[in-house]
């Protein structure tokens, strides 16, 4: 070789390096990650000294909704890695679920564990667990007993997903309802003398006769009822109708005998939104309802000048709490049953159903681990491990009275409200994905502070105590009729609609319609409403809102088929 | 290697042909300039040119757990759907309406403001007005759509202003009425990205010849005279040749801006092709249908700016191209 060739290599040689250097930039991240795992793994092994159950094990979980990572030395996530050997990672949601999931699927980048979601399913990353947990895990199988087929995909007849809420042992009674209602403030209630409201027309009568004696709360102008439709808590505008003529919430449809139909065009809810087009007429409907945010929504709850609105109690609960800490208790909220009229039976509250399509799933790329996974689930669904979870620790977050009933004293109330202390000592957003015991444990206590009817009891402010004598009841859910037996195929808003079908296609259609007309005919001058509500049925009408029913309808008899304890 | 070593000397001969514009000898002589591009060109490779192969998921039913050869193909199946859905003409106008509306405004109120700040002497005042004006541009769209939502509500800055001018007796709700959206996401687009437009104006106005200016003032002429016929012809290239790649990019109105803003009484004439593509596609997992969104806005572009390009040239102005 002369020494322009040399040089010439020499110079290949430069470009052909560099060349690589960038492309391993593509390809280093996995030998990074993995090296980083391997190191942690041998931590986990060290620290692991009375696991006997379940090996060393360091799992990776991706959580699927906003949260905040507990802290290093957190209490719960300590002592499970000392006693089951297992450090969990978690990554949780930042931004938006669909991007974030669209990126995992288009690389396969799958943590060892993975909250539900039906694109996830639909992109194969999960692994079929039911004989896994046959095989490996009896206490899950135990716990999950009754449920068993409910847990199968409709689709091919597998268990990807273990509910983390639903499987109940024993009755159910609780102290909270989360659901949805139309909810008022208690100062409206205490005003008019604590009457008993059962429809929505004495419901509005009372916001408007509150609203002329308090023009303004605190200052600002009353606002008498709010509907909140943004992005995808749709449900302040779209789902009340079902409700008001005594249904429960299926969703977008009412299932009668088991045949399920759309009710967004039907007159039970053309009757809903000609009541609120009145309403607005009277000035009663914030003027902003439809062009405001979650958070604009959240502020105007939380400065207590809101009268009421039909919406899901968790979805306005942080604003509740801060009306709480502000001491603004007669602004909290009581959620009524509302119906058309008297004699129909209001049916808000339900019994709870498998929550399907939540909790966690095993990976493709956790494969290899899986059994060890369900073998630490198997330990955690075990009572001991259960009070762990939920209560703490037995002496440092709850007490035990003399009768053997678990109870907390003030500061550990305050201590469980307190979301930097929990991110310390709680494993909640672990907690909150995984099976989970609900009801009585075997001592009788409840798996939940919540639902222990003495420690919500004395857990009670003054103000409450006075508000719930006054009408006789013992905690807010006993504003509703008891839950009767929930059919075998209920709730029908879980049916997974299956990505990119012409079902889904056509739900969003109508939820774009819903969500174009319905505030048009809300704020029209009620002579036009007639006009804007049968451009919307015709609209609603040019869909094939038969393959939308259809699909549910089938999934409804496939539950009937399959669920039913024969 | 030897095949390259041979060939190296084959080529070595014609060396001196005025007709081989590449050999060795030039190559060595410019060997820096070749390793400097080894990276960017690797870039455009990887990010510009092999992602092109997903344009394969457009004609595809495509599942992602699926390998390339199991997908299902469905040619123009995607396609269809898009351009036969009833909302499709309206999302188009849409992103057009919109996107023109920037493009002037945007246009036209920088190149005002760079003359103004133009003749400003101080260069004390210069910079604060500069600064001030451009800063907006580095907050995010979620910021700015909640500074827009909050001065534009009932009890907003703007309807405070209008009320005690007298000019309006009830607050306009501006978010709620469809005719004033697309005004909302021009003026929007102006607060933010006025300033930051300025600055390429600027320094093409630094660099035209002083002579032309001293010229001018001999010739009697006024301030806005120099304006007309210095400045604006002087820095007439580099607006043509900004306007020919924004004119490339007229199916981006934006996305950030119309989904927060947008609500159910202004979606007549809020919502734009990405966020079409976003609900029927992405949202739906259907991604070959987001697919087939996205080549149709990248045809149009190119075309778009193909035909700029050549208007351009027939009027004998500057091209990109």
């Amino acid at each position: 070789m002369g020494g322009k060739s040399k040089s010439i290599f020499r110079l290949s040689m430069i470009m052909l390096l560099s060349l690589s250097v960038i492309l391993s930039g593509c390809g280093g991240n996995n030998n990074a990650a993995n090296s980083g795992s391997g190191n942690n793994g041998k931590q986990a092994e060290s620290g692991n000294n009375t696991g006997d159950k379940v090996e060393p094990l360091e799992i990776t979980a991706f959580i699927g909704e906003a949260g905040q990572q507990p802290t290093p030395d957190n209490k719960i996530y300590k002592k499970i890695k000392d006693e089951l050997g297992v450090t969990i990672k978690m990554e949780f949601l930042a931004g938006d679920i669909n991007q974030k999931l669209g990126v995992m699927i288009a690389g396969s980048d799958y943590p060892d564990i993975m909250t539900a979601n039906t694109k996830l399913t639909a992109a194969g990353a999960f692994i079929p667990l039911e004989d896994l947990i046959e095989e490996h895990a009896p206490n899950l199988k135990k716990h999950y007993e009754k449920y068993w087929n409910m847990m199968k995909d409709p689709n091919d007849g597998h268990i990807y997903i273990l509910p983390n809420y639903g499987a109940y042992n024993g009755e159910v009674s609780t102290t909270w309802y989360s659901g949805p209602a139309f909810w008022v403030q208690k100062a409206v209630l205490e005003d008019a003398g604590y009457p008993q409201v059962k429809t929505l027309d004495e419901y509005f009568d009372l916001i408007a006769k509150y609203k002329e004696k308090y023009p303004t709360i605190d200052g600002s102008p009353t606002i008498g009822f709010e509907i909140l439709n943004y992005d995808w808590r749709n449900w302040g505008l779209f789902n009340a109708p079902q409700h008001l003529i005594g249904q429960p919430n299926d969703g977008g449809v009412v299932v009668k005998d088991g045949k399920a139909e759309i009710f967004a065009d039907k007159d039970s809810a053309k009757q809903y939104y000609q009541k609120l087009n009145e309403v607005n007429a009277q000035g009663l409907v914030d003027k902003e309802t439809f062009t405001q945010n979650y958070d604009q929504y959240l502020a105007k709850i939380s400065s207590g000048t809101v009268l009421g609105m039909f919406d899901q109690h968790w979805n306005f609960q942080t604003a509740e709490d801060a009306l709480t800490t502000q001491q603004k208790l007669e602004r909290t909220y009581v959620g009524l049953p509302l119906v058309y009229d008297k004699n129909t039976k209001d049916h808000y509250l339900d019994r709870p159903a498998l929550n399907l399509n939540n909790g966690f799933g095993i990976s493709v790329n956790g494969k290899d681990k899986a059994v060890q996974i369900l073998k630490m689930w198997d330990r955690m669904i075990q009572e001991d491990w259960q009070k762990v979870l939920s209560w703490g620790i037995e002496g440092e977050d709850y007490i035990v009275n003399e009768e053997s009933r678990f109870m907390k004293t003030q500061e550990q109330r305050d201590d469980f409200t307190d979301a930097t202390w929990k991110l310390a000592n709680k494993a909640d957003a672990f907690y909150k994905f995984s099976p989970k015991m609900q009801g009585y444990f075997e001592d009788g206590n409840a798996t939940d502070a919540a639902a222990q009817p003495e420690e919500y009891k004395a857990g009670l402010k003054e103000y409450d105590k006075k508000f719930l004598e006054a009408y006789g009841y013992n905690s807010y859910v006993d504003f509703f009729s008891p839950a009767p037996e929930n059919p075998i195929y209920y709730p029908a808003w879980s049916v997974d609609l299956v990505e990119g079908s012409e079902a889904k296609i056509v739900n969003t259609k109508q939820n774009d319609l819903s969500t174009k007309y319905l505030p048009k005919a809300i704020l029209a001058k009620p002579t036009e409403f007639e006009a804007v509500w049968s451009d919307y049925a015709k609209e609603i009408g040019k869909l094939n809102i038969k393959a939308y029913e259809d699909r549910i309808n089938e999934v409804l008899q496939w539950r009937i088929d399959t669920w039913t304890v024969k | 290697m030897d095949e390259t070593l041979t060939k190296k000397s084959a080529f070595r001969k014609p060396k001196k042909a005025k007709k081989q514009p590449i050999t060795w000898s030039l190559i060595k002589d410019q060997k820096q300039l070749i390793f400097m591009s080894v990276p960017l060109l690797a870039y455009i490779i990887l990010f510009a040119y092999v992602p092109i192969w997903g344009w394969t998921m457009a004609f595809q039913d495509y599942k992602p757990a699926l390998d390339f050869g199991d997908q299902k193909w469905v040619g123009f199946k995607h396609f269809k759907f898009l351009f036969q859905d009833d909302n499709f003409l309206r999302v188009l106008r849409n992103t057009l309406g919109m996107s023109i509306i920037n493009l002037i405004l945007g246009f036209v109120t920088a190149i005002i403001l760079a003359l103004l700040l133009n003749e400003i002497k101080k260069i004390f005042w210069k910079r604060t007005v500069q600064t001030i004006s451009y800063l907006p541009h580095f907050l995010s769209w979620i910021i700015v759509t909640g500074i827009v939502a909050t001065s534009l509500a009932s009890d907003g800055i703007i309807n405070d202003l209008l009320m005690k001018l007298h000019l309006i007796k009830e607050p306009i709700l501006w978010l709620s009425e469809g005719k004033y959206f697309w005004g909302v996401v021009g003026a929007s687009h102006v607060w933010k990205e006025v300033g930051w437009n300025t600055i390429i104006y600027l320094a093409a106005m630094a660099s035209i010849d002083p002579a032309l200016y001293e010229a001018a003032d001999i010739d009697g002429a006024s301030r806005y005279s120099k304006m007309r016929h210095v400045t604006l012809p002087g820095i007439k290239p580099t607006i043509v040749i900004l306007l020919i790649m924004q004119v490339g990019h007229i199916l981006e109105a934006g996305f950030e801006i119309q989904y927060l803003l947008g609500n159910g009484l202004v979606v007549d004439w809020a919502e734009t092709i990405d966020i079409f593509v976003l609900k029927y596609g992405i949202a739906q997992g259907n991604y070959s249908m987001a697919t087939a969104g996205g080549i149709f806005k990248t045809v149009v572009s190119v075309t778009m700016l193909l035909i700029a390009n050549w208007t351009a040239k027939r009027l004998g102005e500057e091209r990109l191209l």
